[in-house]
């Protein structure tokens, strides 16, 4: 019986992992400077300040990722004179809740720095950097983000006067990874990649797409250039500690944003795919349905010799559901040559 | 030494239909692969050389630098010629699906002047207003060509007939098709909004296999389930024979014949009852001094065996005034 599909057996059918990186690098120019600020987003409930890749009023804009900063309620700058001290509260408890987690009393555990939360210093005060799952797709790859920050940055909107850049990255944590976050792998952030690696001032959550920079990195002078202490010779709110108990969490963001000089990372995309193997063995697939292969019902590429072999061309696959329905197309780049003289077998895939 | 040819081992990466996302997100388990097919559609076999005087290997350099085009996500709209496995080689010939107008009862509306109405295609009125209506105006040109689509008014029989079968004359249409090559199912797609399939020699009303996305219904027929199928005369062209099917007479193909399909349509309920359906994707169009609304729309059938197909133009018409 001729017969234009065929069934796919056990056999003709593979299931495959893929892990698929892109590099995503972030420059400083857009972070503070391309677009004169109009591509940074700022809300009425000031919890944070979202960063575009392009002035956000415009449909072409992505977002990249938010900024934010908050602090623990036992750390030592909380007080309730402070601006904005219930948010900036709120916002630590939130990160610490999703990424550290809560101890045995069901307390929020605080952000420690060498990730061993039995004991040891922990960050109190910290900034957030939250990136959008259209960058880290399905996790930032391991040791592969480096995020270079001054830590002071006197005169913020002049770049002369910024200094101490550092390239701060996760460095070995390809095979030195921490798993004891409920939201999954992280790395600890140093301040350099020679052994020792320098200070740990932050973690970074590889599948969440969370950084989280601990304030003690900042060691001279930071601050949003618009914000309070934006004369230098404000010696109150040139420090971080101060802008912390002073300035609002969009002037903190602007603060961060005006110390960046650049992020780079990897991302990963797991990609499940579908193999079918689709056989056309010598005997099968040689003659064609298409109108033109027939004159008069003669099949026109036989030139009217009945022991010519047939020929026909494919240039598609498609895959169907057991009742005939159309469930997924692959082309070829070209038609392809079927006769009883070869025998072909086409690996389509089928990502999910 | 050479390098190995990898050509015999492609990877190809696939796109999901329109309808595989459907069944995809249903979560019903519905989305199954169970098989596969491939198709042709960009290659138009009239460019094989088969006479090129630098020989076979020049035979297909055109077809060969066809462009093909990215991969449509309408299920509709890709394979629609596939390829075949048939065990011999040495096959000449291969039946074709032609429509059969040579019964009276099988006939499209003439392409006419004076007939805004349905040029070219079968007419399927859509309720029992309509037929009474146009039965008077249309005249003798084509009244006798009117598909009545109400259901319980048909009274002719009128139906759409295609034969498979051989279309030469360099073989004896006194033997059979081959077996191998004879379709016992015929698959019918139309659009579910518009009406349904009926047997119309058992009166039944067809059920679709299934509806896709795009609300194209898919109606698979069976050769002994109902009437829809069955055998075609062999033997030489006689005389059309206005009256089908008493003999030879009502055949087309002039070669070996396998089956022939027959088949009526029933309009949808909301296509009697409403007139939203010509308005939005409609016409109007006038006979004598009445207005009607009509739809034209296209009815695919495939042979099953062979995955040849062939389109149908079917207008749909109602009075709308």
């Amino acid at each position: 019986m001729a017969n234009s599909f065929k069934t796919l057996l056990p056999e003709d059918v593979a299931t495959t992992r893929t892990l698929l990186h892109e590099a995503i690098p972030v420059t400083g120019t857009i972070v503070s400077g391309t677009y004169d600020d109009e591509n940074i987003k700022t809300f009425a409930h000031g919890m944070y300040e979202a960063v575009y890749d392009y002035p956000y009023l415009s449909s072409s804009a992505n977002h990249i990722f938010d900024i934010t900063a908050g602090y623990s309620p036992e750390s030592a700058l909380s007080a309730a004179s402070n601006t904005q001290n219930a948010k900036k509260i709120n916002i630590y408890s939130q990160m610490a809740q999703v990424l550290v987690g809560y101890d045995v009393t069901g307390a929020i555990q605080q952000f420690d720095v060498d990730g061993n939360l039995g004991g040891g210093d922990k960050m109190k005060e910290c900034f957030f950097l939250n990136f959008s799952r259209l960058l880290t797709k399905d996790e930032i790859k391991k040791d592969s983000f480096r995020l270079d920050l001054y830590s002071t940055s006197s005169g913020v909107s002049d770049a002369d006067n910024r200094a101490d850049l550092f390239s701060i990255g996760d460095y070995g944590a390809q095979t030195e990874y921490l798993t004891n976050s409920p939201a999954g792998e992280y790395g600890l952030l140093y301040t350099a990649s020679s052994s020792p690696k320098g200070d740990v001032v932050g973690h970074i959550y590889y599948q969440a797409g969370v950084a989280v920079l601990t304030a003690s990195y900042f060691e001279g002078a930071f601050g949003d250039p618009e914000g309070p202490g934006a004369d230098e010779s404000d010696g109150l709110a040139r420090q971080v500690d101060d802008q912390f108990t002073g300035s609002t969490i969009s002037e903190m963001a602007n603060g961060l944003r005006y110390a960046y000089d650049n992020i780079d990372f990897n991302n990963t995309t797991e990609l499940n795919s579908t193999i079918y193997f689709c056989r056309a063995n010598n005997t099968e697939f040689n003659y064609s349905s298409n109108p033109t292969y027939l004159s008069d019902s003669e099949i026109v590429v036989k030139g009217n010799n009945p022991t010519a072999n047939p020929v026909s061309y494919i240039t598609t696959v498609g895959l169907y559901s057991p009742d005939n329905e159309l469930l997924a197309v692959a082309k070829l780049s070209e038609p392809l040559k079927k006769t009883p003289a070869n025998e072909l077998t086409l690996r389509v895939r089928l990502d999910y | 030494m050479a390098f190995l040819d990898n050509s015999g081992d492609i990877i190809l990466d696939a796109v999901l239909t329109d309808a595989g996302r459907k069944r995809l997100a249903r979560g019903d388990g519905t989305f199954k692969v169970a098989k596969y097919a491939f198709g042709d559609d960009e290659i138009d076999y009239g460019s094989y050389n088969a006479s090129h005087a630098s020989g076979s290997a020049y035979f297909d350099l055109e077809i060969l630098q066809t462009p093909v085009l990215e991969a449509f996500t309408n299920n509709r709209s890709s394979l629609k010629s596939k390829l075949i496995s048939v065990t011999n080689n040495n096959l000449l010939y291969l039946p074709q699906l032609v429509l059969n107008e040579v019964g009276i009862l099988t006939q499209r509306i003439p392409d006419s002047a004076t007939n805004s109405l349905s040029s070219g295609s079968f007419l399927v009125v859509v309720d029992d207003l309509t037929s009474n209506q146009l039965v008077d105006d249309a005249g003798a040109t084509f009244s006798h060509r009117i598909m009545f689509g109400s259901g319980h008014l048909n009274p002719g029989n009128n139906h759409i007939r295609i034969d498979q079968g051989l279309n030469t004359t360099k073989l004896d249409a006194a033997n059979k098709l081959s077996a191998e090559l004879t379709e016992q199912q015929y698959m019918i797609q139309m659009d579910n909004r518009l009406g349904s399939i009926t047997d119309v020699f058992v009166g039944a009303q067809g059920s679709p296999s299934f509806i896709d996305d795009d609300q194209i219904a898919t109606y698979y027929v069976t050769k002994n389930v109902g009437k829809y199928i069955e055998n075609c005369e062999p033997g030489a062209l006689g005389s059309p024979d206005f009256v089908e099917d008493l003999n030879k007479g009502a055949e087309t193909l002039s070669g070996p014949r396998g089956t022939k399909l027959r088949f009526g349509f029933r309009s949808s309920a909301n296509l009697q009852a409403s007139d939203y359906l010509f308005d939005t994707i409609g016409r109007s169009a006038t006979v004598g001094s009445e207005t009607y609304g009509c739809i034209d729309t296209t009815v695919k059938i495939t042979g099953v065996t062979t995955g040849y197909s062939i389109d149908i133009p079917v207008t749909f018409a109602k009075k709308t005034s």
